[in-house]
């Protein structure tokens, strides 16, 4: 659309922006905008022909796009959930050692590692796991004490539990997360029927 | 180029080094996802609802900084159970700085933070 600040036949106005053939350029949007049907003058001019068509087609996609119902993704609440929950947690996390710098691990994603690998075991189930740094110097600067809750079996050998649940956890600090894992304390919180798998013995369910 | 030439001063900018530094994390064996932030995903939800510019290399997970001739280039990744979480993030940042530094001339330090662990 041609606009400049010439003259026109009704006066001259330089404070207003005029089109090519002088005419007020806001008043030929107003009577496109209003539709209100084109002069003799407007009929002709190439001007006034590209101001009107510039206001109809922003009348047409802003009433479309009002008119149309947006329709999010069925998705769209647990993504926008899993970033404000990511977010609320941002200093929630371990760190790893690394020769580039510095690299870090979600505390809540190592402790589900740590669940799920227990959870695994033949007779055991995890409840609940907790990591802590203690951030000392030396070779032991990434070091992890873990402690770990879970519900075994009615019947099974909880010191031989103890050991298997010891030994999963260390070496699935160290070859799945990259922890090294100085102490396992383990807390056998419940015990489980051994023909109702997933049911507690007093009919507990699972968190 | 001549002496008579005028020097050339090369600016990149955060976007540019976002891009290359997402696209190259995205190939380390191991990498599931990048996790975006808040910002990130929002707007990453936003742009499926109301369409956006597929031709854009996405940036999301990555946040950059540059200041002068170093830039600072933090990660966020998802992974999946059976990938060593530390061996993985050593690989991201030897991968995204030896990329960036190629592409672009920057002395470049990479901060990853491995967001989430897959289970299944």
């Amino acid at each position: 659309m041609a606009v400049n600040g010439g003259s026109s036949a009704d006066g001259p106005d330089d404070s207003v922006p005029r089109l090519g053939c002088g005419r007020d350029a806001a008043l030929a949007w107003d009577r496109a905008a209003a539709g209100t049907a084109p002069d003799e003058h407007e009929r002709d001019c190439p001007h006034c022909g590209a101001a009107f068509a510039d206001a109809r087609g922003l009348d047409a996609v802003v009433h479309r796009m009002a008119s149309e119902e947006l329709e999010p993704p069925s998705s769209t609440m647990d993504r926008v959930m899993a970033a404000v929950l990511t977010e609320l947690r941002p200093h929630d996390l371990l760190t790893l050692p690394s020769p580039h710098g510095p690299v870090r691990l979600s505390r809540p994603a190592a402790a589900a590692v740590l669940r799920h690998v227990v959870d695994r075991m033949d007779g055991l189930r995890a409840r609940s796991c907790r990591i802590e740094q203690l951030g000392e110097a030396g070779a032991q600067a990434h070091a992890a004490d873990v402690t770990i809750s879970v519900t075994a079996r009615f019947g099974i050998d909880l010191m031989s539990v103890t050991a298997r649940v010891r030994q999963m956890v260390i070496a699935a600090g160290e070859q799945a997360l990259g922890v090294p894992v100085r102490r396992v304390d383990i807390d056998v919180v419940d015990l489980f029927g051994a023909d109702l798998p997933g049911a507690g013995l007093f009919g507990e369910e699972r968190p | 180029m001549t002496e008579q030439d005028p020097p050339v001063h090369l600016h990149v900018g955060d976007a540019v080094v976002a891009r290359v530094a997402a696209h190259r994390a995205r190939l380390v064996p191991g990498v599931v996802a990048l996790r975006p932030d808040l910002p990130q995903a929002l707007l990453g939800i936003a742009g499926t609802v109301f369409g956006h510019d597929r031709s854009r290399l996405p940036v999301d997970g990555v946040s950059v900084t540059v200041d002068g001739p170093s830039v600072e280039v933090a990660v966020s990744v998802v992974t999946r159970l059976g990938h060593n979480c530390r061996d993985l993030a050593v690989a991201v940042q030897r991968d995204v700085a030896a990329e960036v530094r190629a592409y672009t001339g920057l002395d470049v330090t990479v901060r990853v933070t491995v967001a989430d662990v897959l289970l299944d």
